[in-house]
């Protein structure tokens, strides 16, 4: 296989996917756009392509199959029903799969990454029967085909068998056994045919090592394709059984342990076996989409030549000014009006040429929002219920780690609009709303920052409702809740341990609840914000900054030394003044409106040795932070203001040092060390406690 | 240790080693080190792993950090780590002074480290079969060292610089 080919046709397979997912989901809408229907069907096309040229033959079999329905449906001999759509974006998974499995380096791509099952289905789609039962699949293909496929194998099932009842595990095994023994069975008499592969004339002096021309390479998927139409013609899909049974042969077992790569058996009995289930609900929670299904980050970028070509040409402007200034050095005389020209233009290269780097670096919310249209649909069929999605501001670019970094957070709060937000028709109906719900998804630019918005028309929340299970879980008492203001109450449901749906369904209730989406905002230094109006609606805001890799910071210094904290933790800052504290239990406390927060002198950990300034009672300051939910003072002496810093990593050996978030240069060139106030808390208190540092000896 | 690629480049283009005479010597494969002093002894460093070597500037310290941790400096936009060599290898610590030198070494591009050592001498191509390894002795000081070179009537002690570096993570 050669690398760089195969390289290629990765990078356009995902390409072509990423606009798949959302042409399938809008072609339910608009099932007779023939401009989508040929879209998607050329996508089809190109991954099959692609696919046969580097060899990868499961991934054709499928292409080819969803391209022959597809060719149906643009002539208007089928139509592309909601139960279609569930079997083409099961095509579309596979395939997803499939190319996910190549990019993380893997080459050999067994024929089992495609469920036979699926290949059926698609089969009995193209050859003109529903496909939803699991007889007509091979009643269909025996149509085809003019004899059974041999890949089909018929179960000797117990006589009371009844597929839609519940199946235990013993009884899944035993399906799964029986299955495979008859495959072999069937194998055995078939032995020999399993070769779907075709052999191409080539022309002679053909060198496989060469690098071929564009023609040639369509000469030869031409090529491929005649021939492949022939096997099939001539031996009555003696090709296509021969693949589907060397596909079907692949012991079922493999499937089971690969359901999270590997689109799961559907129409089987196995469907209802509880592992089973919960093996898919797992892949739909992140995989749909392929939200789940991206741990590794993306380590390319694409950046428009454009933008290159902008940035080629500040560095020019960068260069000319080196150039000048260096001219001036040497001259004989120190022009000071020709130097700060030159300082100037400077400022403004530097300026620019830092705007347009940050810009290859950003990408439009588009990659997020792509998914949803597929998650909110595969839901709501799921769920029963009628649902309108609206993106807005996909344009909006953002820091491509915050686009990653997003993308599960986002998941997880429109999964839940989708399913506590948004009611069944029919009690829309009832209280007077229109049947389709609808779910607004919005970006936008809100100065530095980004504001993520999540609109739902649905129930709402009740706040009462809200505190009255805060108080029954022990997390605020009776005299809180009265205190507490709406926006407080639905704040409520971030709360660690607090779960609104009465049972836990197997949607929003799995294990990741609203608490760890803010936990993964916050750590994002953002904010998230909930709104809601009972019977109208809810609203959730995520405000995130632009780019992670610039934080708005205080800065504070000892001595010589300066620090940032970063500015999120930073709730107020006051003038020390020792009349205001006094030492509880050995802890120092200061006094802020009547309430007495543990103070902490940062000094005495940071720079222990440092002699005290003179001035040092006047200049000091109390800088009230918030650590973890805790409130606590630190004495600092010299504020220096805020600073918004570029985060640098600190060198080796020190980046696993609990207390430091990075370093940061200033800009006199010297280094800050940006605190990481959970760190600095954890590892000082720790000494106070054993007693190891004089500050603790009181 | 050095490819034989890299061998012949060294041939290719000689060092001009002030000293370097002896016809017989100058024959085999080469190491090319820079020399530097610790305490009155004599080390090198293959130049394959060493970046540049600077002045010391003004060290930011890290409070908190190990002890062989000088702090952090800046080099052009990035945050160098500064050990104390004579720390490393355990020998008496001394003032930094007008001579004293950071050697920037790195093993990737990802990972530099600056060395904090007395003075840089000189870059000398050190005949390879003058280097006698110094067993494989797992104690935590002659780990980083990678060899003993007798030449041109001096000790010279070539310091791995992976296992130090490596160790010191």
């Amino acid at each position: 296989m050669d690398e760089e080919i195969l390289q290629d046709f990765l990078v356009e397979a995902q390409d072509l996917l990423e606009q798949l997912n959302e042409q399938l989901v809008d072609l339910e809408q608009a099932p007779d756009d023939s401009d989508l229907l040929n879209a998607i069907f050329r996508a089809f096309h190109t991954i099959k392509g692609g696919a046969g040229f580097i060899g990868i033959k499961p991934l054709v079999e499928v292409c080819h199959r969803a391209e022959n329905v597809f060719d149906k449906i643009r002539n208007g001999e089928m139509a592309y029903t909601p139960e279609v759509a569930d079997v083409i974006l099961k095509v579309y998974d596979t395939i997803q799969a499939i190319i996910e499995r190549l990019a993380e380096g893997e080459r050999d791509i067994e024929e089992d990454a495609v469920d036979p099952d699926l290949l059926k289905e698609l089969d009995a789609l193209f050859s003109g029967d529903a496909a939803d039962e699991e007889g007509t699949g091979q009643d269909a293909s025996a149509e085809a085909g003019g004899e059974a496929t041999p890949a089909e194998v018929k179960l000797d099932l117990p006589p009371d068998w009844d597929p839609d009842e519940e199946i235990t595990d013993e009884e899944f095994e035993m399906l799964l056994k029986m299955r495979e023994e008859k495959l072999q069975q069937t194998q055995q008499q078939e032995s020999g045919a399993g070769d779907a592969e075709v052999k191409l004339e080539l022309p002679e002096g053909w060198d496989p090592d060469e690098e071929i021309t564009d023609e040639e390479f369509e000469a030869l998927l031409k090529m491929r394709e005649e021939k492949l139409q022939q096997a099939s013609g001539s031996g009555s899909d003696q090709q296509a059984a021969a693949s589907s049974q060397a596909i079907e042969s692949a012991p079922a077992q493999k499937q089971e342990e690969k359901t999270d790569t590997v689109a799961k058996p559907k129409d089987k009995p196995a469907e209802k076996k509880p592992a089973a289930k919960s093996a898919d609900s797992g892949k739909s929670e992140s995989g749909k989409g392929g939200a789940a299904h991206q741990p590794k980050q993306e380590s390319t970028v694409r950046v428009d030549t454009k933008r290159l070509d902008e940035i080629m040409n500040l560095v020019g402007e960068l260069v000319l000014v080196r150039n000048r200034l260096l001219t001036l050095r040497n001259g004989a005389e120190v022009d000071i009006e020709e130097i700060s020209n030159a300082v100037s233009n400077l400022d403004h290269v530097t300026t620019d040429l830092q705007a347009s780097v940050m810009k290859t670096r950003m990408q439009p919310v588009k990659k997020v929002f792509g998914r949803f249209p597929r998650v909110v649909r595969d839901l709501a069929r799921k769920l029963g219920k009628e649902i309108e999605l609206e993106l807005r501001g996909e344009d909006t670019d953002l820091d491509k780690n915050l686009v990653e970094a997003l993308a599960d957070p986002l998941v997880h709060l429109v999964r839940n609009s989708v399913d506590h937000g948004i009611e069944p028709p029919e009690e829309r109906v009832k209280a007077g709303k229109p049947r389709v719900g609808k779910i607004i998804l919005a970006a936008e630019q809100e100065g530095d920052h980004i504001l993520l918005s999540i609109t739902d028309d649905g129930r709402g929340m009740d706040p009462e409702k809200l505190k009255r299970k805060a108080i029954e879980k022990g997390l605020i008492d009776e005299m809180t809740a009265q205190q507490m203001s709406d926006k407080e109450a639905f704040e409520l449901i971030m709360a660690p341990g607090f779960s609104t749906a009465e049972t836990i369904s197997d949607i929003s209730g799995r294990g990741v609840g609203m608490d760890v989406v803010k936990s993964m905002i916050t750590r994002l230094n953002g904010s998230i914000e909930i709104d809601s109006v009972l019977g109208e609606g809810t609203q959730i805001k995520i405000r995130v900054p632009l780019t992670l890799a610039i934080l708005p910071t205080l800065m504070v210094a000892f001595g010589d030394d300066s620090y940032s904290i970063p500015l999120t933790s930073v709730q107020e800052i006051f003038d020390y003044d020792p009349a205001h504290t006094n030492r509880i239990d050995g802890q120092m406390m200061v006094q802020l409106r009547e309430r007495s927060i543990p103070l902490y002198f940062l000094k005495e950990w940071l720079a222990p040795d440092l002699a005290p300034a003179e001035d040092r009672e006047e200049n000091d300051k109390v800088v009230i932070v918030n650590v973890g939910g805790q409130r606590i003072g630190l004495v600092v002496e010299q504020v220096r203001g805020q600073e918004e810093v570029v985060i640098k990593p600190l060198g080796v050996m020190l980046q696993k040092l609990a207390g430091y978030a990075g370093a940061t240069i200033t800009g006199n060139g010297s280094i800050a060390l940006i605190l990481d106030l959970p760190g600095v808390l954890q590892r000082y208190q720790n000494m106070q406690q054993k007693g190891g540092h004089h500050v603790a000896t009181h | 240790m050095l490819q034989p690629t890299d061998q012949n480049k060294l041939k290719e283009e000689p060092f001009v080693s002030p000293v370097e005479a002896d016809e017989e010597e100058s024959i085999g494969p080469m190491q090319r080190c820079v020399l530097f002093n610790l305490d009155r002894e004599t080390y090198g460093i293959d130049v394959s792993s060493i970046r540049e070597v600077l002045r010391v500037g003004r060290i930011r310290t890290v409070p908190g950090a190990d002890e062989k941790i000088l702090g952090v400096i800046n080099v052009r936009g990035v945050i160098v780590t500064v050990v104390d060599m004579r720390r490393m290898i355990d020998v008496p610590v001394s003032e930094i002074t007008d001579r004293s030198r950071i050697i920037i070494v790195e093993l990737d591009e990802e990972r530099p480290v600056g060395l904090l050592v007395d003075n840089v001498m000189e870059v000398r191509d050190i005949p390879e079969k003058r280097i006698e390894p110094l067993g494989s002795s797992q104690e935590d000081n002659s780990r980083y060292i990678q060899g003993i070179a007798h030449y041109m009537e001096k000790v010279i002690i070539l310091v791995d610089v992976f296992n130090l570096i490596s160790d010191a993570e």
